[in-house]
């Protein structure tokens, strides 16, 4: 999510990082129509639980706010994730706003890098992409045929577009709005996410940079559960 | 079935002259006046004819014996017509009546009539085993006998349109088996029935139901049917999916649906699949008995198959469906069941059509059928709630959780039919699950103290399910939800639940104490009451080599607990590697090299958490963990096939080398 009313462009700059130097990873027998979802992975799953900010800077003012993210489910075969985000000390609400928001996993086989609605064009698509560093292995494969023959099930990053769908605690008026959507890289060694939410009509790149939280706790804990 | 319509108004009015009337009907049947008799078996057959209360009065006073005497004693044409008549019609559609027909062994002297020389005869005998072979009751023909064979197939040759279609029949209401389904089409029963298709009406609709029965589940059965002149008559029983008759459309669907369920490689065209759905859809809203079989062969159809779920949801399904359950009135209980299953299908597998389904205000129409007196149309119901809650989105917006929806489900709990209790738990099962939502209404109702009373049952599935239920309502569950099943529960019965014969249900129970030590670090506390009790059974299940899906729970267990304090940590160490050690009885290692990837990523687990750097003991558990060869072992497989293990073992490995391991 992100203010209503802001609409400069304060270009942040992304920090250096490390990335594995995978080559970019290829199907074999490039049959579009036999894809199969992408491989569990612990991180990315239900009950996992991630803090962290979105920054909502831009030319008047720095903000950020402190951003808690649950998954709630997460349907592979489908690619597809829902949950919940919570953003602590939004200034014009009294009261942390939580929202609820359903994903997008590319996988190549139920979605792909383009997005193709929410009014974010092939060009916007590959802008944000882009801005994450483990996208750069794949950028050339995308750029040219949609990134058909890329596997992505054995690349240890998973990107997403995740969008809000609606206001669990608070009204429509409260200042906030949901109308665009993030794209998401998950980062699936140590379940770091990052994000850029995209809206039109919003201040670009605001960033959403999370970590997984472990609850005071020594150590990574799983819940589970199993719909009948 | 036809009901009766209002003569029994004119039957209570007219009480007693009637009685009157039917004592002397009696008297007349007995006549040894052939006119009168005959008169008398007229007026009997034409007052039951589509009159169910007729037909029970007139049974109640012993009519079926006495119209079988006739029929036995008789050489008389027209009265054995007659007797046949009336008395196939007190089998129609009325299980009593056919009951009553068959004590008064009526079966033989009907077949009988099969060999007559009168034509019409002939006919009123055939046509009235026709109508007991409509009914489970009729007597199970031995298709394996060898007599039976050669008159079955003398019935099915002969020129007569109700004497073929009698063999259609009794094949369509008797084969139930392989051997059966085998034995017919050895005989060549397949070329027999598919002449039919080109025959009468009658013919076809009989022939139609009993290639359905004789090529139900049997591929090579199918394979022989499509193989009849290259694929003939496949194109035939498509093409009268297109039938001007409702029943023959139906009954031609009700036979691709089987043949599709059988062998779906001969359905590889879009274009029937889509047509074979429409036309079902379509039959939904006949009023008779059609639209009624036309539920339950649409449910069958979609029934684990995402792409024609996909392609009835476009045709409108849904909504179809919904408009008919809301019309209000009064729908046959087979009809319900059927549209509620095909429902349930619906959303069995495609969040869209769930949300579609959701969105059209259909709860109070599911929660009246939970009420309903016929306990099919509970169980569908509960199998569509089911299916509608694995929407995690409408989990989560608490649809199902206020009062008017979940007090009815959790009565059903009590139900006296079985098979609604199994499925109102599946509902429950799913419902439950709320996120730890701070308020609970099935928890408010007394649902979790119903569960473990559950939990204790005789049926392993009814154990299985209500674990299930308090695993997903404990899903990230909060101290006071955790409470309130610690004081129904304590460390001695939980060990029952993990120590449970089946298999099933262990996974079940340790899948719940997984979400009971997950969460802030007290919980863990719970598997060390009573000196430990639940934690060192934990270990001892998973010593005894146990299935993967249980292990898979058990490890995750050891992970959660292993996640807290030192001592936390040193406890889950003993259970590892007990000491003295018996043999080399390393589970560890064993789950290391297990076939499924989730159970080699959950023992990584417990390692990562076990060294993890920020608890001053992981240097000796570290030591500890490399002496006992895991260490090695891990170094072993860095390349593993699952890249979820490859990057946990990578994390493990990199841990290990900041200990200044070799």
């Amino acid at each position: 999510r992100s203010d209503d009313d802001d609409d400069d462009d304060r270009g942040k700059k992304m920090p250096v990082r490390v990335v594995e130097s995978n080559a970019a990873p290829q199907v074999s027998g490039n049959d579009p129509g036999n894809r199969s979802p992408l491989p569990p992975s612990s991180l990315l799953a239900a009950g996992q639980a991630f803090s962290g900010t979105q920054n909502v800077s831009n030319q008047q003012k720095e903000e950020a706010w402190r951003v808690n993210v649950q998954i709630q489910g997460v349907d592979l075969e489908h690619g597809y994730l829902c949950g919940t985000m919570e953003a602590l000390n939004v200034p014009m609400a009294d009261t942390p706003v939580i929202t609820f928001w359903e994903g997008e996993i590319v996988d190549g086989k139920n979605y792909t890098f383009y997005t193709g609605k929410w009014e974010a064009t092939r060009e916007d698509d590959m802008r944000h992409w882009s801005k994450f560093p483990s996208f750069a292995p794949l950028q050339g494969q995308v750029e040219s045929d949609g990134g058909r023959q890329l596997d992505l099930s054995n690349y240890p990053y998973i990107f997403m577009r995740w969008k809000e769908q609606y206001f669990v605690n608070v009204g429509t008026d409260c200042g906030l709005t949901i109308a665009g959507f993030y794209y998401v890289c998950f980062s699936c060694s140590d379940g770091s996410i990052s994000g850029f939410y995209y809206d039109p009509n919003s201040s670009p790149f605001q960033k959403l940079e999370l970590k997984t939280v472990n609850e005071g706790k020594s150590g990574f804990s799983f819940s589970s559960y199993e719909l009948q | 079935m036809p009901t009766s319509s209002s003569s029994s108004s004119s039957f209570s009015s007219a009480a007693s002259s009637s009685g009157n009337r039917q004592a002397d009907v009696f008297s007349r049947l007995a006549s040894s006046d052939p006119e009168v008799k005959l008169k008398a078996l007229r007026e009997v057959k034409n007052q039951i004819i589509g009159n169910r209360t007729k037909k029970l009065s007139f049974l109640k006073l012993g009519a079926v014996p006495a119209i079988a005497s006739a029929l036995s004693d008789s050489e008389c044409n027209s009265i054995l017509v007659q007797s046949a008549a009336a008395l196939g019609s007190f089998a129609c559609g009325f299980e009593a009546g056919v009951q009553a027909v068959l004590d008064a062994g009526v079966f033989p002297l009907l077949l009988r009539l099969l060999t007559s020389s009168d034509e019409k005869v002939v006919d009123a005998g055939a046509r009235s085993l026709r109508m007991i072979f409509q009914s489970n009751q009729a007597p199970k023909y031995d298709f394996l006998q060898e007599k039976n064979m050669k008159f079955l197939f003398s019935l099915l040759n002969s020129e007569n349109e109700n004497v073929s279609g009698l063999g259609a029949s009794i094949i369509a209401h008797a084969c139930g088996t392989t051997v059966q389904q085998q034995v017919l089409c050895d005989a060549g029963v397949l070329e027999k029935l598919v002449i039919l298709l080109d025959g009468s009406l009658s013919q076809r609709e009989a022939c139609l139901e009993s290639l359905a029965t004789v090529l139900k589940n049997n591929p090579e059965a199918v394979s022989r049917f499509v193989g009849l002149e290259a694929g003939r008559y496949l194109s035939s029983v498509t093409e009268l999916t297109k039938d001007r008759y409702p029943r023959t459309r139906l009954l031609s669907c009700l036979c691709l649906v089987v043949i599709y369920n059988t062998s779906p490689s001969y359905f590889l065209n879009m274009g029937t699949k889509s047509s074979l759905v429409t036309t079902l859809l379509e039959l939904l809203n006949d009023h008779g008995q059609s639209g009624d079989d036309a539920a339950l062969g649409l449910s069958s159809l979609i029934a684990e198959k995402e792409d024609l779920q996909k392609l009835a949801y476009e045709a409108n399904a849904i909504k179809n469906i919904v408009d008919i359950l809301k019309t209000g009135s009064e729908l046959h209980p087979k009809r319900l069941q059927g549209l509620f299953l095909s429902l349930a299908e619906l959303c069995s597998k495609l969040e869209d059509c769930r949300c579609s389904f959701l969105s059209l205000e259909m709860l109070d129409l599911l929660v009246n059928a939970l009420r309903h007196k016929n306990a099919d149309v509970r169980t569908a119901a509960c199998i569509c709630f089911r299916n509608a809650a694995r929407s995690v989105k409408n989990l989560s917006a608490g649809r199902f959780t206020n009062d008017h929806v979940m007090l009815p489900l959790v009565q059903l709990l009590h139900d006296p039919s079985s098979s609604v209790e199994v499925a109102v738990l599946g509902a429950l099962s799913n419902i439950v699950l709320d996120f730890s939502s701070p308020k609970s209404t099935f928890i408010e109702y007394g649902g979790i103290k119903q569960l473990i009373e559950l939990s204790k049952s005789m049926d392993p599935n009814a154990r299985c399910s209500a674990l299930r239920a308090l695993r997903n309502l404990m899903f990230l569950a909060d101290n006071k939800r955790k409470e309130l099943f610690y004081s129904e529960v304590k460390a001695q019965g939980f060990v029952s639940l993990i120590s449970d014969p089946e298999p099933t249900v262990q996974e079940q129970a340790l899948a719940l104490l997984r979400n009971l030590v997950d969460g802030c670090i007290n919980s863990i506390e719970f598997v060390f009451d009573e000196d430990g009790l639940i934690l060192d059974t934990v270990g001892k299940q998973l010593r005894k080599s146990p299935q993967a899906h249980m292990a898979i729970q058990g490890m995750y267990v050891l992970t959660n607990v292993a996640s807290g304090t030192e001592l936390h940590k040193e406890a889950v160490m003993q259970q590892l590697f007990p000491q003295p050690q018996a043999e080399s009885n390393n589970f560890m290692l064993k789950f290391l090299q297990s076939h499924e990837s989730q159970l080699r990523s959950a023992t990584v687990w417990t390692i990562i958490n076990l060294i993890s750097p920020s608890s001053p003991g992981a240097h000796d558990r570290h030591v500890k963990l490399r002496d006992e060869g895991i260490i090695p072992q891990l170094k072993n497989m860095v390349n593993d096939a699952c890249l979820d293990v490859k990057i946990r073992i990578r994390t493990v490995l990199s841990q290990s080398m900041s200990f200044g391991d070799n």
